[in-house]
């Protein structure tokens, strides 16, 4: 018996050896090269074709010796918490999706990820952005380590039928906002919707009347610890998310993306916002003459005007320092030459300077969207979880929500704010 | 073949794989927590050795307090519903003579079906915009009043969180109980009926004291599954809104992974295991009667004197 069993054990081990060799020889031969970028950004959306069109073309171009490997994970918080898993156990991918935070800064420190403002300037690619979409990158102190991919402005749509009905006008000043929402609400109509599951779209609200009195200024100090959410900037941005809070739809906080948008679609709600990333779904009604946008409204005696909202370039594309080598750089160029012109047919705006493609016809919607762009002023709305640390971005996220539907009180809410801020500070 | 069932070491043998994957796969992983409990770690950088810091802060977290209480009413509405549900069921299944494994399987079918699933059923349900199949009906029968978004509104969102893990596994433990039931000698509840009692003081004093056991096993695995239950509750509201359905679990996975706290993540991992602990040990302790408690102390006395005698 016992023979028999170190016979069998002996027969395994040399047929295990054998195999793992083939194994090694199989790999010391050429295998082509793989990029892998782990990507935050919706599956079929613009942004992923793009890439992978481009990629596939830069494959072709090299015999089929290179290639990309997309993995996605769109849901933002869910991929967030995979990169920071991935990260710390050692397995950071070559390209990642990450928005100038106080987490991609701890990155920085550690050396992990290219200096993407140096690496521009270099190859004298720099000029080729668009300067906005560029400083919608940076950190504070003016590093940026990240590419943008996108180039968006956010606004208000609305419901012109509604409105009309109604007897109410587009808004100029954030009180008129709240005057017509008011109006909508008593006669019955949902005055806006909103998707509170993915949280970002509840915080904007949060973020409006801040970036109003002070442009960027409140939040960079209250994320660095030195404003407290109960100062006066802090209380009027409570202040007024608490009084459009009572304007979103019932049940909001369990409220998806695709539902909130439907609601406004299909004439349940007057307001909607959301960026011209949308402009493909908003296009037929837009078209129709049912709906129409507006911008931020204004506030008086405040440091940011009319033209001045949110313009933002989405988040970033970041690189591996270990595994920038020049095939990977080759391919970032190449990105840049091509990216422009292919993800303008895509009805999307770019960041990268580029004409309009011939081959494709624009609708107005478009062409409008593209000649705001063009006015806007210096200051842009950057949203708070580009600022506040994974901690405290959390505890904004879920408490805004209770904040919205009166369940907790400003004061509350400027404890757990600060709490969650004094933890980051003090390094827990 | 008789001879490697008699021989000790065989079983070793045998037992050794599994006991090594084991230690490897749940052992290490919990002394590790443990290790990362004294640690404050960000996931990137050293580790810093902190000390007791991390239990402390756990003792003042309020947030924590709220998971903690959440999670006792979490535990309750569970096991009310698979414990007092099923043994409900299982007892109905008792006096079926048709059908019986017809309905054991329908009842069961929830348990393999995803989580994930199961959470989108039932957020449908709850919904408001669409209206799910709760408010409609509701409404439909002139309750309207009582509509409302259940996953939002504070006062209802725990209980709704909960109902879905209950309602899951009922059917796996009716089959438990069920099982256990017909197992046992008809000729004791013979007797009883004999001395004159009824169907139910047949049930309450006669089996159900007979299936002890399997009320031991079966709650301890409802208990520690409730205090660590996460899945459903994470992925219907994720603790929210704010903290209202926030459990044990559901903070320790925002706090490492999102909160990028591994260090205090693993300390509230660490109270889990030890509340578990103590549950079970609660639970040996009372379902160890009188008189089995006295039998064990003379065994033991018995066992005391025979090494002093020899």
């Amino acid at each position: 018996m016992k023979k028999r069993m170190v016979k069998a054990l002996l027969a395994t081990a040399v047929i295990g050896s054998v195999v793992m060799a083939g194994n090694m020889v199989a790999m010391a031969d050429d295998e082509p090269i793989t990029v892998t970028w782990f990507a935050s950004r919706p599956v079929d959306g613009a942004i992923d074709l793009a890439i992978r069109q481009i990629a596939q073309q830069y494959s072709d171009e090299h015999d089929g010796n290179w290639n990309l490997e997309v993995i996605t994970e769109a849901d933002r918080p869910s991929y967030l918490q995979k990169l920071q898993t991935l990260i710390s156990g050692g397995n950071m991918p070559d390209i990642i999706d990450i928005d100038a935070t106080p987490y991609c800064q701890e990155l920085v420190d550690a050396g992990m990820l290219v200096d993407v403002k140096q690496y521009l300037n270099d190859e004298g690619l720099y000029d080729k952005f668009e300067p906005t979409a560029l400083a919608y990158q940076e950190f504070t102190n003016g590093t940026m380590y990240t590419l943008p991919l996108e180039y968006h402005v956010e606004m208000i749509w609305y419901n012109k039928e509604i409105f009309a009905e109604n007897n109410v006008e587009v808004p100029k000043t954030m009180d008129e906002w709240l005057d017509v929402c008011q109006k909508l609400s008593d006669a019955g109509v949902t005055p806006i919707s909103v998707d509170g599951v993915d949280r970002w779209p509840v915080i904007r609200y949060l973020a409006m009347m801040p970036f109003r009195e002070t442009g960027n200024d409140y939040i960079i100090d209250l994320s660095e610890g030195n404003a407290s959410m109960g100062d006066q900037t802090g209380r009027d941005g409570i202040e007024f998310f608490q009084k459009i809070g009572k304007y979103f739809q019932e049940g909001f906080a369990a409220t998806d993306y695709a539902t909130a948008q439907a609601m406004f679609l299909d004439g349940q709600s007057a307001m909607y916002y959301i960026g011209d990333w949308e402009i493909a779904a908003m296009q037929e009604a837009y078209e129709n003459g049912t709906i129409d946008y507006f911008y931020l409204p204004t506030q008086e005696g405040a440091l940011t005007g009319a033209n001045e909202f949110c313009v933002n370039s989405g988040i970033g594309m970041a690189f591996n320092t270990e595994t920038f080598d020049e095939k990977t750089k080759d391919f970032v160029n190449y990105i840049i030459e091509n990216y422009g012109k292919i993800y303008a047919g895509m009805d999307q705006m770019t960041p990268i300077k580029s004409d309009l493609p011939e081959d494709h016809e624009f609708s107005d919607l478009y062409l409008k969207v593209r000649d705001d762009m063009g006015n806007i002023g210096e200051h842009f709305l950057k949203p708070w979880d580009c600022y506040l640390d994974s901690n405290t971005c959390t505890v904004v996220n879920d408490n805004a929500l209770l904040l919205a539907t009166g369940d907790i009180d400003e004061d509350t809410f400027v404890d757990m704010v600060d709490s969650a801020l004094e933890e980051y500070k003090s390094g827990f | 073949m008789n001879g490697i069932l008699k021989n000790k070491k065989a079983f070793l043998v045998f037992l050794l794989p599994a006991l090594v994957f084991y230690l490897v796969s749940v052992f290490y992983p919990i002394a590790e927590s443990i290790r990362f409990s004294f640690i404050k770690w960000g996931g990137l950088g050293p580790k810093q050795f902190v000390g007791l810091q991390n239990y402390v802060h756990l003792f003042k977290d309020k947030i924590f307090y709220t998971a903690f209480w959440n999670n006792l009413g979490y535990l309750v509405i569970v096991v009310g519903m698979q414990i007092l549900i099923g043994l409900l069921l299982a007892v109905l299944l008792t006096y079926l003579t048709k059908g019986v494994t017809l309905i054991k399987t329908l009842y069961y079918v929830p348990c393999i079906i995803t989580a994930v699933a199961v959470t989108q059923l039932f957020r449908s349900m709850y919904a408001t915009q669409p209206e799910g199949i709760i408010n409609q009906l509701l409404k439909a029968i002139g309750l309207g009043q009582f509509a409302t978004s259940w996953l939002t509104n504070v006062k209802t969102v725990l209980v709704c969180v909960s109902i879905p893990e209950g309602w899951r596994y009922t059917g796996m433990y009716m089959v438990i109980f069920y099982a256990a039931l017909i197992s046992l000698d008809p000729e004791v509840c013979e007797a009883a009926r004999i001395d004159g009692a009824n169907g139910w003081q047949t049930l309450i004093r006669v089996k159900l004291p007979m299936i002890k056991e399997v009320m031991l096993l079966t709650l301890t695995m409802v208990l520690t599954g409730a205090l660590r239950g996460f899945d459903i509750p994470f992925v219907l509201t994720n603790g929210g809104p704010g903290n209202v359905s926030e459990l044990m679990s559901t903070y320790m996975y925002k706090k490492a992974f999102a909160g990028n706290q591994f260090g205090y993540g693993s300390t509230i991992a660490v109270f889990i295991i030890i509340e578990s602990i103590l549950v079970v040990c609660v639970l040996k302790v009372l379902f160890t009667g009188k008189d089995e408690r006295e039998e064990r102390r003379i065994q033991k006395e018995q066992r005391r004197m025979r090494r002093k005698g020899k």
